[in-house]
């Protein structure tokens, strides 16, 4: 029989559920992604931990309490560093540990360390003490690792290539759902949406930001969809060109995306950022002066649990509304 | 070229000593206040943290009064700490302020980083001039702690309420003007038999608080709003993890020789945060575990939105070392008031807890 491994839908999926999926696959486990999130998982998981916790903490604690009884391990990676010296906020390092403090009876975890800042050696062991769960056969371990790696790669180059969002990605590549390419319209506006994978693409979490921005007939950049390397006039770097040095792990989502919109002047610019999120509070602010400074209108929503839905989609309609109009003067002098 | 530096509790008097024999152009920033907190959060990101926003009204405040070089620390790790100086540099230049940082990346280059720092704030003075000054400001910071350990020890037991205070207010100044280790000594003898010296109650058995958290707000009492001077009012002899010179003299001699001062703490989280979560969050679970048993309760300290102490307060009920636990959360929205009252609350139950009244 084999073993039904868990993966909440939240937090670092969005990143790497393509990658963890090959692997476990690859290793005969049986994986069971947690459902869509909702109002009743997100107010679970809220009353589980402290109240200053941010939003998306408080929906990974609601998914894996609503994984507990299906499935015989959750698997809560924690990724330290994909970089040099380049760290993860402070509260992806403490998932297992959390998860293990505040959900009562939860099911046993499989835990593994990305570090590069400890090298190459680390790593290898990690993934190997992973993989001993399933099978005690290194060289199985190693395929499915190099094939994770691969499908990972793929994932990437989906994205960047396609202009696809990540949650259509992991469709395509999950799922095998077929995604109608869309032409870019040249005459409508193109907003770029700043902000975490994990916060932009949980429908619940963002209220729909995506849906309701392309329901508006705008055509919608995300931080996936930047080019790794440069192109040949240097725009579209994803790793913080220019603006700041790489601190944080996963801010190359809000920073390098903001940097990438600033230079392809973008209509403008919307940083969603989930309340209490530690790094977004000075990172956004960063985006907010660079979009200030190059002339681009910015609007910064901030979700939690009590955001009300109303406010967010008046806020999209009041932003939407000024761009067109400023545009629309623009043409007329012209 | 005048420097400034933003405050962390008494750090000032220390940097002060450092400064002084090099010849340096400082200015110090006023002490935090009303003013400070208010053009902090005016120009502040909103959901940043105490820390950020007070080192942020302090430079400004300094700018007023002329300074134009910070010297500020950076560092890697997963707490904000290590990034505050971009985004304050970014703030200050936009409210028209060209202020050049002067940093040092307190986590890689430790020591060697700090005293280069001074070396560049001196114009190249000569190093045993450096390292002087260096000792003598770290001479300073001992004196400092070892007042401040003094005076919230005997605050619990004083008979008249209020005569330790201004006594340790005085010594701070005295430590201030003491100008060798000669009358540095002198000061210390002095102000701690007088210290020791006030009249106590007799026989008195006060109840014994451990004082953990976040380095910033644990050390500024401005930040903490004297948080162990109201203790010790109620009649609590206070302890903390963290004192500035231990932590330096830890931090920056033994740390890049590869000894770990937190071991045992870090061993001792082990069963329930099993890594390094940036900023003193492990340290914080570490402390709970160990003092069970050797205090009666913990007011556990952190700025609001601080990410690996309110890590640390989710996973600290789950312990088996059962200790009482008072969160404190500091912003520039926090009361007094308020405070007080959770205090005298929780200092009125681990009372009874002790005396054996709740015992169900």
């Amino acid at each position: 029989m084999s073993c039904k491994v868990g993966i909440p839908r939240a937090l670092l999926y969005y990143k790497y559920f393509p990658m963890w999926k090959a692997f476990l696959e690859k290793l005969g486990a049986e994986i069971i992604v947690s459902e869509d999130t909702n109002q009743k998982l997100i107010l679970q998981g809220a009353s589980l931990v402290v109240s200053d916790t941010c939003l998306p903490v408080k929906v990974f604690i609601g998914h894996v309490l609503s994984l507990s009884d299906k499935c015989d391990k959750i698997l809560i990676p924690v990724v330290r560093s994909t970089s040099e010296k380049v760290y993860n906020c402070s509260r992806f390092l403490a998932l297992p540990d959390l998860a293990k403090a505040v959900v009562p009876g939860v099911t046993p975890i499989l835990e593994i360390e990305f570090d590069y800042s400890r090298g190459k050696r680390y790593l290898y062991r990690q993934i190997y003490s992973l993989g001993k769960h399933f099978t005690i056969n290194p060289f199985k371990i190693k395929a499915a690792a190099e094939y994770a790696w691969e499908t990972h790669q793929r994932y990437h180059k989906i994205t960047t290539e396609q202009h696809l969002t990540r949650v259509e990605a992991i469709d395509l590549l999950c799922k095998g759902k077929s995604i109608e390419i869309k032409e870019m319209g040249n005459d409508g506006l193109t907003i770029g949406i700043a902000g975490h994978p994990y916060v932009l693409h949980d429908e619940q979490v963002s209220h729909n930001l995506i849906k309701r921005l392309k329901a508006a007939g705008v055509n919608i950049l995300t931080p996936e969809m930047a080019p790794e390397t440069p192109d040949s006039n240097g725009n579209g770097h994803t790793r913080f060109a220019g603006l700041a040095k790489n601190y944080w792990e996963s801010e190359e989502d809000v920073v390098g995306a903001g940097d990438w919109y600033t230079r392809i002047k973008v209509d403008g610019i919307i940083g969603i950022m989930a309340f209490a999120c530690g790094p977004d509070s000075m990172m956004m602010s960063l985006v907010q002066r660079q979009a200030h400074s190059a002339n681009i209108p910015f609007m910064s929503l901030t979700v939690e649990e009590h955001t009300a839905e109303a406010g967010v989609v008046t806020r999209i309609e009041a932003f939407l509304d000024m761009i067109y109009r400023a545009k629309r003067r623009n043409q007329q002098c012209v | 070229m005048r420097i400034t530096f933003p405050h962390i509790g008494n750090a000032y008097i220390a940097i002060k000593a450092m400064l002084d024999p090099l010849g340096v152009d400082y200015v110090v920033p006023p002490k935090c206040n009303k003013r400070t907190l208010s053009l902090a959060t005016k120009y502040s990101p909103e959901g940043v943290c105490i820390p950020f926003k007070l080192n942020l009204g302090n430079m400004i405040e300094a700018v007023e009064l002329g300074a134009d070089h910070i010297m500020n620390v950076t560092g890697h790790g997963t707490c904000r700490m290590g990034y505050y100086f971009k985004v304050q540099e970014q703030i200050l230049r936009d409210m028209g302020y060209d202020v050049t940082m002067m940093l040092t990346g307190l986590s890689e280059h430790k020591l060697k980083g700090f005293l280069n720092l001074l070396r560049s704030v001196s114009n190249n003075a000569p190093w045993s001039k450096i390292i002087s000054s260096f000792a003598f400001g770290i001479a300073k910071m001992t004196a400092l702690d070892d007042m401040e350990i003094l005076a919230n020890n005997m605050r619990a037991f004083e008979i008249h309420k209020g005569t330790i205070t201004p006594l340790y207010r005085k010594s701070l100044q005295a430590i201030d003007d003491a100008s060798d280790y000669h009358s540095l000594k002198a000061v210390v003898r002095e102000y701690g038999e007088e210290m020791s010296g006030v009249e106590v109650i007799p026989d008195y058995k006060p109840l014994k608080i451990l004082v953990v958290g976040e380095i910033y707000v644990v050390l500024d009492p401005f930040a903490n709003m004297d948080v162990e001077m109201e203790l010790g009012k109620l009649g609590v002899v206070t302890n903390r993890s963290l004192y500035l010179s231990r932590w330096v003299k830890k931090g920056l001699f033994f740390n890049p020789l590869g000894i770990d001062q937190w071991r045992d703490v870090h061993k001792a989280a082990m069963p329930y945060l099993k890594r390094d979560i940036g900023g003193d969050g492990w340290e914080t679970v570490g402390e709970k575990v160990i003092s069970t048993g050797h205090y009666d309760g913990m007011v556990h300290l952190a700025p609001f939105t601080c990410m690996p102490e309110g890590t640390a307060q989710c996973i600290m009920p789950s312990t088996k070392e059962d200790l009482p636990v008072l969160a404190i959360y500091c912003d520039e929205q926090t009361s007094k008031a308020g405070m007080i009252t959770r205090l005298e609350a929780f200092t009125d139950m681990i009372a009874m807890k002790k005396a054996g009244c709740l015992s169900q």
